[in-house]
């Protein structure tokens, strides 16, 4: 039933390529930034805005001098929404006035970005200029499809300083360069009911005495939305000072005291009937449990604001900065996506150039002024509303991409959290066990 | 002769017996049960048509009936895309029209000559037919797109050729003949044969006016296929002129992939819809009589 | 023809044994050969060339975009063979094509006779029961999984009938999450792949029950068989070549089940690889890791295991030339 199956589901094809991007499709939210922060419906975007700057931009964003470099470049990327494309097409109109030797052609992928990439990267007819999530970018850095910018970066004498450090060192290869600049960023914060919460939880303490007042009142299912896995455990495991490996990357550190006391106090959330998991709510995501009010509090990114306000426009909700927990410091997690330049590329040079302008502070300002990105640069202004998010940029840490094989790991720790919900046994050795074990796998290079 | 007639009269009696007293009764409880069932299958297409008329939240409200009716989806579906539907209508139409013709001229050649000719090799040839079905495409993924790729099918109006290729005679549409063939009476194409008829002549005056029904079922399952595929016009229809109307159902997410805006894309399913419902209907009339109704008796 | 004894069999069929066969003739050979060269040439170079190139770099550690790297010998399929989560991958598959593969096609072959009767309203009820396979996946998913869920339909209406104790008896929440579960993920995929692709399977069954000629049934009311008898005698027996190919396409389906499973369970096959399938696997092996040479030797192990289990049907359903 091969063919008929594919063809009969092939819409559920769609939800799959939409999954794939995403990642997991009904049973849980893992949003990965290949799911870059739309924040304005399309009617919202700020298309007029191209015009405004381009005059500027011209000589401002340097002493480089690319009036040599003529051509045109390929740029392809996903589109998570027509907003982005239309938030694209004004960076890139922007861009063409102010480097109007170099033609650019946009070529967006539509379904499921890595299959077609990985067809282009086998063909060696990849884009010039594309787009690389921090989940695939170990794989994709090690397997040599992106070139090196390390040359670019001196010669021209870019100023990468401005970066956020959890967003610019995903790109770096194991041999210490360069392979992208991180074109935007999105970091984890806590999003809750203003109307069933009056003061926002500061610490993870706080957050628990909330949630059991919160506990079987209101028509709550449960206070909090928590998702089974690293994709926000994680955040919850460094905010109690643990963490999944040494702070020099060797070797595991999912087993160390601190580490295990979060994994516990994590469960232990779902042990109490505090939170529960998108899937046992009965949602697609905990966005979704929230707009339909089923908890109160949630743990998303900057993608969450164009959901509620299409689909939930009455439920108010505010952003919060993720809760402090026994490590004392403010800390989340973050995912981002970064431009890169093809290995095979045939106009690197001038896909340098338009890279150096879209990830640069004007390029940047035009992009995230389309209401669909958060900046990755210090120098570029949150847009209004995402204050909470953008600042959280400053002491985020990386939520993919940060170790080879962090797939299978995550995958280890979902499916051993997973179980221990659903055996109602809670107990947080046996997740460590499983999680070290597939960390140490990866370590060993799989 | 009256074979239809009798055909009918036959089947009636064969399926309800004559002179059963709880008949009346029965059937009647039958029809109530078979009605029930009939609708709960329209649910899922209801439900379709009217979301397309809800506004965003209301879709996902739980609510039956949309509150307040609103066109703006199907505004935003007829107005909004890039490429526009009309165009996707084109493409998809085009590329399953002809792989449903493909399939059917390869399909019944190949069917028949599998259930009926004699030649060195035929049973390894039909297990590549078979085999041709046991490969994941995302395993052959790379290998087709470098073959098409080196053929320069993966630019301009090759793509649509490529898509094409790929599903020009599928291993199932060849299956399917070839069982229905064997099902036909060999005394058929004897009669032909003896009258001095060559393969050619047998195949297209004797065997292919008795295979309406499989022709019929192969033309709703490959048209209905291609209208629907998704993997390889993903993959092969890079220029969103080519896009086809499932790729098009990609434009309706947002929230950075984590939403469907649930509107304008039910009211682009219920557009897809419809050409293959109307294709079924008209097809399905096929599924009638079919040796008996030729009137030959074994 | 393994057909019951006193099952009436149509002339045809039964002279088909004979081996009144004309000798085949060169003639007859290169009409053979012509009406197949064309899909032949097509798959020869789509399938068998992927097949060869997928073979070929199974052996290999293999880079997508340089070529091979070193050679492996068979390591990557011994990798694979001893990965836990492949292991699991296949016992789903297999659990899933045992239950779901009869089951789907009971319902197919029930549909299928329901509608070929002269009954008033045939072509609504033939368009209705073919509207799972048609209408939209998107919304039937998503209808699923509404009904499905923790506070959906399915346990709401269990509850107010109260057959509860029953579901408890096999360890079912009054508020199951049914696709979130371990336990229930991979049944709640069965039953909704039974209902979508019944009506697809009521096709082909549609089409095959054409053939049986109309004087078996007559021979049969004559005879005073009952609707019964004659469904077990006459209809199901001469069904074969259509039960062959309906089972041969889901078997071969069944084993590749992807999309739902994605769907369900998310690429890692949620909650804890109950919903992990081969094919999962293999996505995961060729997209996720990028490595294309395991993800080739997974391909060539689901083949095997198709094409083994297409020829045991092969043997189950009657003598290889004929079916």
């Amino acid at each position: 039933m091969r063919r008929q199956g594919l063809a009969a589901v092939a819409i559920i094809a769609i939800v799959a390529g939409a999954c794939s991007n995403t990642s997991s499709g009904a049973t849980s939210s893992v949003p990965s930034v290949s799911a870059p922060t739309s924040t304005a419906s399309p009617s919202a975007t700020g298309s007029n805005s191209a015009g405004a700057s381009a005059g500027a931009s011209g000589g401002a964003s340097g002493a480089a001098d690319y009036s040599g470099i003529t051509g045109s470049v390929t740029i392809s990327g996903w589109q998570s929404s027509p907003a982005e494309g239309q938030a694209l097409a004004a960076t890139l109109k922007a861009f063409s006035s102010a480097y109007p030797n170099i033609k650019v052609n946009y070529a967006p992928v539509a379904g499921d970005y890595p299959t077609v990439m990985a067809t282009k990267f086998a063909s060696g007819d990849v884009p010039d200029l594309f787009y690389v999530n921090a989940d695939t970018a170990d794989t994709w850095i090690t397997q040599g499809f992106l070139f090196p910018l390390d040359g670019y970066i001196s010669k021209y004498h870019f100023d990468t300083s401005q970066f956020y450090p959890g967003y610019a060192s995903i790109f770096k290869g194991a041999d210490g360069k360069t392979y992208g600049l991180p074109k935007d960023g999105n970091t984890i914060a806590m999003a809750y009911n203003s109307s069933l919460v009056q003061a926002a939880p500061t610490t993870l303490d706080q957050l628990v005495t909330v949630a059991q007042s919160l506990k079987g009142k209101n028509g709550l299912k449960a206070p909090i939305c928590a998702n089974p896995g690293l994709d926000r455990g994680l955040a919850f495991i460094y905010a109690q000072g643990g963490a999944l490996l040494s702070p020099d990357n060797k070797t595991s550190a999912i087993d160390s005291a601190a580490s295990q006391s979060a994994v516990q106090w994590y469960l232990d959330l779902f042990k109490n009937g505090l939170a529960m998991t998108a899937s046992d709510l009965g949602d697609s995501w905990c966005g979704d449990s929230l707009g339909k009010q089923h908890v109160a509090i949630i743990f998303e990114g900057g993608w969450l604001d164009a959901s509620m306000k299409a689909t939930y426009p009455n439920v108010k909700y505010t952003w919060a900065q993720f809760p402090t927990g026994s490590s004392g410091s403010p800390v989340t997690i973050s995912y981002t996506a970064a431009y890169s330049i093809g290995a095979d590329s045939k106009n690197k040079d001038q896909a340098w150039v338009a890279l150096q302008y879209l990830t640069g502070q004007q390029g940047m300002t035009e992009w995230t002024k389309g209401g669909v990105a958060l900046p990755s640069r210090k120098d570029v202004p949150a847009p209004p509303g995402t204050e909470v998010l953008v600042n959280s940029s400053a002491f985020a840490k990386p939520g993919s991409g940060f170790m080879p094989g962090y797939n299978d790991v995550q995958k280890a720790f979902q499916d051993a959290f997973t179980a221990q919900i659903q055996k109602k046994t809670y107990d947080a050795s046996a997740v460590v066990a499983a999680t070290k074990a597939a960390i140490d796998k990866a370590l060993n290079g799989g | 002769m009256t074979t239809t007639a009798s055909t009918v009269a036959a089947r009636t009696a064969a399926a309800d017996p004559v002179g059963d007293p709880s008949f009346g009764w029965r059937r009647r409880i039958a029809y109530v049960v078979l009605i029930g069932y009939a609708l709960l299958m329209f649910v899922p297409f209801a439900w379709s048509v009217l979301t397309s008329f809800k506004t965003l939240p209301d879709s996902v409200s739980g609510s039956i009936l949309p509150s307040p009716w609103t066109g703006e989806g199907w505004q935003f579906a007829l107005t909004k895309l890039n490429p526009p539907i009309p165009t996707m209508l084109f493409n998809s139409a085009l590329i399953a029209g002809v792989v449903t013709v493909t399939n059917l001229v390869l399909g019944s050649l190949a069917g028949y000559a599998f259930a009926r000719l004699h030649f060195p090799g035929r049973e390894a040839l039909f297990v590549i037919v078979l085999a041709t079905l046991m490969m994941p495409d995302q395993l052959r993924l790379v290998p087709v797109y470098l073959m098409l790729h080196a053929v320069g099918l993966t630019a301009g109006v090759g793509q649509y050729v490529g898509v094409m290729l790929i599903s020009a005679v599928v291993g199932t549409s060849i299956f399917l003949i070839r069982q229905y063939f064997l099902t036909i009476p060999r005394e058929l194409e004897e009669a032909a044969r003896i009258d001095g008829a060559g393969f050619v002549t047998t195949f297209a005056k004797v065997m292919l006016p008795l295979a309406g029904p499989a022709l019929a079922a192969v033309a709703i399952l490959t048209f209905q296929g291609t209208w629907n595929a998704f993997f390889w016009p993903l993959i092969l229809l890079q220029d969103p002129g080519h896009y086809t109307l499932p790729i098009g159902l990609l434009f309706f997410r947002f929230a950075g992939g984590m939403q469907n805006d649930w509107p304008p894309l039910m009211a682009t399913v219920v557009m897809a819809t419809v050409p293959i419902l109307v294709l079924y209907v008209f097809f399905q009339r096929y599924f009638v009589a079919g040796i008996a109704a030729t009137g030959i008796k074994g | 023809m393994a057909a019951p004894a006193g099952a009436r069999r149509p002339p045809g069929a039964r002279r088909r044994r004979v081996s009144s066969e004309p000798r085949a003739t060169k003639r007859e050979w290169l009409a053979g050969y012509l009406f197949v060269i064309v899909p032949m040439l097509l798959y020869l170079v789509l399938n068998i060339g992927s097949m060869v190139y997928a073979v070929y770099i199974s052996l290999w550690r293999w880079n997508l975009r340089t070529g091979p790297v070193r050679f492996l010998g068979l390591d990557n399929y011994a990798n694979v063979i001893t990965d836990p989560v492949f292991q699991k991958a296949v016992a789903n598959s297999l659990y899933y094509t045992i239950v779901w593969v009869p089951l789907t096609m009971a319902i197919g072959l029930f549909l299928a006779i329901i509608v070929n009767q002269k009954i008033r309203g045939q072509t609504f009820f033939r368009a209705a029961y073919y509207f799972p396979a048609i209408a939209s996946s998107a919304a039937i998913t998503t209808l699923w999984l509404f009904i499905f869920a923790p506070d959906g339909i399915f346990n709401q209406v269990r509850g107010v009938i109260g057959v509860n104790p029953l579901f408890a008896l096999f360890g079912i929440a009054p508020n199951q999450n049914w696709i979130g579960n371990e336990g229930t993920a991979m049944n709640t995929v069965i039953a909704l792949n039974a209902w979508t692709t019944s009506g697809t399977f009521m096709l082909f069954y549609l089409a095959s029950l054409q053939s049986i000629p109309s004087e078996i049934y007559e021979a049969a009311a004559i005879d005073g068989a009952g609707a019964w008898d004659t469904f077990r005698r006459i209809t199901f027996p001469l069904l074969k070549p259509g039960h062959f190919f309906v089972a041969t396409v889901a078997v071969i389906g069944a084993l590749q089940l992807f999309d739902q499973a994605l769907i369900g369970g998310g690429v890692n096959g949620d909650p804890n690889n109950a919903l992990m399938t081969i094919v999962l696997y293999l996505y995961n092996t060729a997209i996720t890791e990028l490595n294309f040479a395991k993800a080739s030797a997974v391909g060539i192990i689901l083949f095997i295991v198709i094409m083994t289990a297409t020829l045991i049907q092969r043997r189950l359903f009657g003598q290889a030339p004929a079916w």
